[in-house]
């Protein structure tokens, strides 16, 4: 018998998530406990975070969203069909609406890793290190692509890549492992500005892309197909907006996860019905919240927007500890995809929605504009603006370069026109040996306590004030 | 007929006198501010230990980063690169070595060998102090034990303390933590050698390593590590039969034996 | 030759100071997809940015991070520090994510007098070149806006003839190095490429033809290896000049301050000039920044590799450099099966402190690969 530890990322991944479809609706705290007991550290960690009361059965509806995404591909792959792998920066609507091809976003196989696995992704990172890639490339795609160029995980039939002009370390990669494994890739460039003619010209590169797809998986893409996956995308734009409004409450009631759970089915199963059944329980779960007043910290003493990604090597030490200490987090920028319904009259209309709705998408939009660090301030001023956010962390993830390098104008002009304090770290979000959680706690409560509870000041207990009379309080569930 | 090898590296310097290709005498020092003088001295107390004079030297040849300079004062007449040295002097040791691993203080190298004893590949780092003697040097000083201790007190370990990071820095800031919660000696110890074994198998990696592997520099007196990386590379490694420190300019002198001989 | 040398290793050198005080105008950039002609046209300098190894970029920290290469934190530095004031204007090309943060960075910070983005599609095909050809036509309207200047197609006829007779020169100068008894080394031939970007074409011809035939009959000493070296920006001659010191010898490159600024564009077309100038540039150029053609990218490079009879490819990136740092891997992949050795190095741009660790792997490479 293989060893699972040999085993490739994905299979390895797969197993552990198929679990999942054994468990029921809710977990006891007794069966937590029990499941705690026998999970290797790094997964115990993840699922404790997970498990926490107030966010449970949103938790098991979201792993079981990506045990069915994951089941689809393995079963796509055993019927014949094509395994396409993503970046998290395009819509996987695309390849899902083929009968037969399935998308594995490479980002959230490697995020998946990295939470679900013991280890973490480090085993694959090193393969990929042991091929000569330099250590500056992304873990984000690097942990799974190592996995896959190791030749022990699943071999993608196709790998699109939409990150030309968005991320030189994601488009770089791609074009490697097509290169390395001989893997057909299909390259989306997006034009930089967004002049009529750009969109236009985008909107004709999207179709060439559609065309070689078809051609590649063999299916037309009909109609019927688009119109499947494009009214069940409209259905969770429309409840990604719900979430988003309830986001605004304060206390914000939504737990910090929801942010991720909400980014992960987009480049997942977004478009699917599993999909939209995912994003209602999310909008059910903060509805019942909000009902009831919660809120998990005495107080909120800060709401943050994260300007970038998030960290997802300790879910437990970044998201639920936050959330403990009265710090909100109310979205990152991969929350901020501005989804818009696509209009589903024909085959062009839903062409170029999607097209439209791939410009869109996290980091495309922003670091792919004509100016990185306008399109990326604009985005940010207007989240923090609309969520009511005080205070701004970058998570300063070593392999974004390209925001590294327009980050001190983000906090120049953050706290120029809306007086908005930007925290900067320094981490790999993927791998936690380079930067240890506890020195990230320590500076997000050093920046909390010293920087943005001063400046919230007297105004927190005004607006508290203004409450509704029948939201009780703070509760800690 | 006398050859000699002299290393002159960062930290310490090495010279190698051989008769007929025969270790007649070595010695090591700390190195000087200056790599001529270092040069000097080593081969001077090399050299009086085998009752030589530098005349007698026919042909010598430098190594390591002050082998230019060493060149340049008449001290030497060629130098070649470490890498190539430490694959030579392997080489010469167990020819049957197609992997040489050496950590030295402040630097670590994988090179892998043909059959012959060429350099086939190799990486080297020397930019960051994991995975190199630095790495432990700090580590023995937060634990409180000399560097000789290090690898005996790390082999008692049944439990060795995980060390979730690469940075030199916060793993020392890991092991007083683990210190003041009251982890074993024994296990932080363990922890350390088990982390230091992990870079430079990422090291080892780089290189399409094969079987057999020889560990050389300073780091191979230390058990623990050796240990660590025979399991986790699935060998044993290749015994050193002279003092694992030497080896580059062991190799330096070998070399230059086959260059005298020739000349 | 030395007096070439010296004024390739100055920012506003002779040349440069001869055009200022005729009131002539300058125009900075930093991409091989600059379409010079254009500039030229307008009656314009065009100036290839460069850091000439400058390793201090205080300046440049405070804006651009430690994660970003040190090549564009240098040219960043250099901008602020005042090192770029011959410059009346700036033209952005989307190079890498690195340039693109430098130059946000340069306008927010210290805006140039005239600055344009000039956006580069990643891929060639028919709407791609339409849309770069509509870039060319936004880029000559800005231009003549700016420095109130008619750029005639006559004038850009003239100005295209003229680069093709640089590109030709630089050529036969290649064919010197590459030639079995090399009659520049890679650190003389890369001076006369920063030289190229950095005066009128029709001085560099001159100054060129006159060098050309001057060392027509020269002899380097044989090589103890003849090198490729290619990868990113490395306009470090300094630099080249040491590593030959070992005895090998750059006998082509495949570098963007080397090949990758001339050899490819020699395609002749008629029609409209800014149409011709769009296919020339978008079709031809070489880089890793673009997608679907590395197939192309590889072909030049094992060309360049047989033209030159080499014993070995030695490709460096940058630190933080992806676009070059994984394109490498590919390439020692491709060549090592090709059977030609290959020697990947990271650097940190400019910095001295590491010049020894690169000579000694350079060293062991050739210890290598050498005959002894």
């Amino acid at each position: 018998m293989t060893n699972p530890a040999h085993q490739g990322l994905f299979e390895r991944v797969a197993n552990i998530f198929s679990l999942v479809d054994h468990i029921g609706d809710t977990l006891s705290d007794a069966e937590v406990e029990g499941l705690l007991r026998v999970l290797p550290p790094e997964s115990a960690n993840s699922i404790s975070a997970l498990m926490a009361p107030h966010l449970r059965e949103a938790s098991l509806v979201f792993l079981r969203t990506l045990s069915t995404w994951m089941r689809e591909a393995r079963a796509m792959k055993a019927a014949g069909g094509k395994i396409i792998m993503v970046p998290f920066n395009f819509p996987p609507e695309l390849v899902t609406a083929f009968d037969n091809a399935a998308p594995l976003t490479v980002e959230v196989l490697s995020t998946l890793g990295v939470v679900a696995l013991e280890g973490q992704g480090e085993r694959y990172w090193d393969l990929a290190m042991g091929l000569g890639l330099p250590d500056h490339a992304c873990s984000s795609n690097t942990i799974e692509l190592g996995s896959m160029l190791s030749g022990e995980d699943f071999r993608a039939d196709g790998l699109i890549s939409a990150g030309p002009g968005g991320c030189d370390a994601n488009a770089k990669i791609h074009e490697f492992v097509s290169q390395y494994m001989d893997i057909p890739q299909f390259v989306l460039d997006k034009p930089v500005d967004r002049s009529p003619e750009a969109v236009a010209l985008y909107r004709r590169y999207y179709r060439r892309m559609v065309r070689q797809l078809e051609e590649f998986i063999g299916e037309e893409l009909t109609e019927e197909k688009l119109r499947r996956v494009n009214e069940r995308a409209n259905r969770c734009t429309e409840l990604y907006y719900e979430l988003w409004e309830m986001h605004k409450v304060r206390p914000c009631p939504i737990p910090n996860l929801f942010s991720l759970f909400v980014y992960a089915t987009r480049f997942s199963m977004w478009g699917t019905d599993t999909g939209v059944a995912c994003m209602e329980k999310l909008v059910a779960a903060a509805r019942a919240r909000i009902q009831a007043g919660a809120y998990p910290a005495p107080r909120e003493k800060a709401r943050c927007l994260w300007a970038y990604t998030s960290i997802y090597y300790d879910f437990l030490g970044l998201f639920n500890w936050m959330e403990d200490r009265g710090i909100t987090h109310l979205a990152d920028a991969l929350d901020l995809f501005m989804p818009q319904p696509v209009d589903t009259t024909d085959r062009d209309t839903m062409l170029d929605g999607m097209a439209d709705r791939a410009w869109d998408m996290p980091m495309t939009r922003q670091m792919g504009g004509p100016s990185m660090s306008a399109a990326w301030i604009e985005d940010v001023l207007w989240a923090v603006r609309e969520l009511d956010a005080e205070a701004v962390i970058y998570c300063g993830h070593h392999a974004c370069k390209q925001t590294w390098s327009v980050v001190s104008i983000l906090r120049q002009e953050l706290m120029k026109q809306a007086g908005i304090p930007l925290l900067i770290l320094q981490t790999d979000a993927w791998n936690k040996s380079m930067t240890p959680i506890g020195v990230v706690q320590r500076q997000i409560a050093e920046f909390v306590d010293q920087v943005v509870a001063p400046q919230r000041g007297g105004e927190t207990t005004r607006r508290r004030r203004r409450r509704p009379a029948d939201s009780s309080p703070a509760s800690s569930t | 007929m006398m050859s000699a090898g002299i290393d002159v590296g960062s930290l310490t310097a090495e010279a190698v006198v051989l008769r007929n290709g025969d270790l007649l005498a070595h010695a090591t020092m700390s190195v000087l501010p200056n790599p001529v003088d270092s040069a000097r001295e080593v081969l001077g107390r090399a050299l009086s230990q085998a009752h030589a004079a530098p005349a007698d030297i026919r042909y010598a040849i430098s190594t390591g980063y002050g082998r230019e300079k060493i060149v340049e004062a008449g001290l030497a007449q060629e130098n070649v690169s470490e890498i190539s040295c430490h694959g030579y002097g392997a080489h010469c040791l167990a020819p049957s070595v197609r992997t040489v691993i050496d950590i030295g203080g402040q630097d670590a190298k994988v090179i892998r060998l043909t059959p012959e004893g060429e350099l086939q590949d190799f990486v080297m780092n020397d930019k960051c102090a994991a995975g190199t003697g630095h790495f432990l040097e700090l580590m023995c000083r937060a634990l409180d034990v000399t560097l000789d201790e290090l690898g005996p007190l790390a082999l008692q370990s049944r439990q060795p303390a995980e060390m979730s990071n690469r940075c030199s820095i916060y793993v020392e800031t890991e092991v007083i933590h683990y210190l003041q919660r009251g982890v074993p000696k024994v296990d932080v110890a363990g922890g350390i050698n088990r982390s230091m074994a992990e870079r430079v198998l990422a090291l080892v990696r780089r290189v399409k390593w094969e079987s057999e592997v020889m560990l050389t520099g300073g780091v191979a007196k230390n058990p623990a590590v050796k240990a660590e990386l025979e399991k986790m590379l699935g060998v044993r490694m290749r015994p050193v039969k002279i003092d694992p420190q030497i080896i580059g300019a062991y190799g330096a002198a070998r070399l230059a034996q086959r260059k005298g001989g020739a000349a | 030759m030395d007096d070439l040398f010296t004024q390739a290793t100055l920012y506003a050198n002779d040349y440069v100071r001869q055009w200022r005080d005729g009131g002539g105008r300058t125009v900075g950039y930093n991409c091989v997809f600059a379409p010079l002609e254009l500039f030229e046209a307008a009656g314009l300098l065009p100036y290839r940015l460069r850091a000439l190894s400058n390793a201090q970029t205080d300046l440049a920290d405070a804006h651009l991070s430690r994660f970003n290469c040190g090549f564009c934190r240098s040219c960043l530095q250099l901008g602020l520090d005042g090192a770029y004031a011959f410059l009346d204007g700036l033209v952005e090309i989307n190079g890498c994510d690195h340039l693109r943060g430098a130059f946000e960075n340069w306008q927010y910070v210290k805006p140039t007098p005239f600055f344009h983005y000039l956006k580069v599609p990643h891929i060639v095909i028919d709407d791609a070149l339409e849309y770069f050809a509509d870039q060319l036509v936004q880029l000559k309207a800005a231009l003549e806006a700016h420095f109130a200047v008619t750029i005639a197609d006559d004038a850009l006829r003239a100005a295209t003839a003229r680069q093709a007779r640089v590109r030709e020169l630089l050529r036969r100068a290649y064919a010197l190095r590459e030639r079995e008894q090399p009659g520049l080394t890679g650190a003389q031939t890369m001076a006369l490429v920063l030289l190229s970007s950095t005066m009128p074409s029709e001085t560099f011809i001159a100054l060129l033809e006159k060098e050309l035939a001057a060392r027509e009959n020269a002899a380097l000493p044989a090589p103890r290896a003849r090198l490729l070296i290619g990868g990113a920006a490395t306009d470090e001659v300094e630099l080249l000049r040491e590593l030959e010191s070992l005895g090998a010898l750059f006998v082509t490159d495949s570098l963007c301050y080397g090949t990758r600024a001339f050899w490819p564009l020699t395609e002749h077309a008629d029609g409209d000039p800014l149409r011709v100038l769009a296919k020339l540039y978008l079709s031809n150029t070489l880089c890793p920044r673009m997608f679907e053609d590395y197939p192309a990218r590889r072909a030049f490079i094992l060309a360049a590799a047989e033209r030159a009879r080499i014993d070995g490819a030695v490709f460096v990136h940058n630190k933080f450099c992806d676009v070059h740092g994984i394109e490498n891997v590919l390439l020692r992949k491709h060549l090592e099966e090709q059977g030609i050795p290959v020697l990947l190095l990271e650097k940190e741009y400019g910095a001295h402190a590491d010049r020894g660790r690169l000579k000694t792997r350079l060293q062991a490479f050739l210890e290598r690969i050498g005959r002894p």
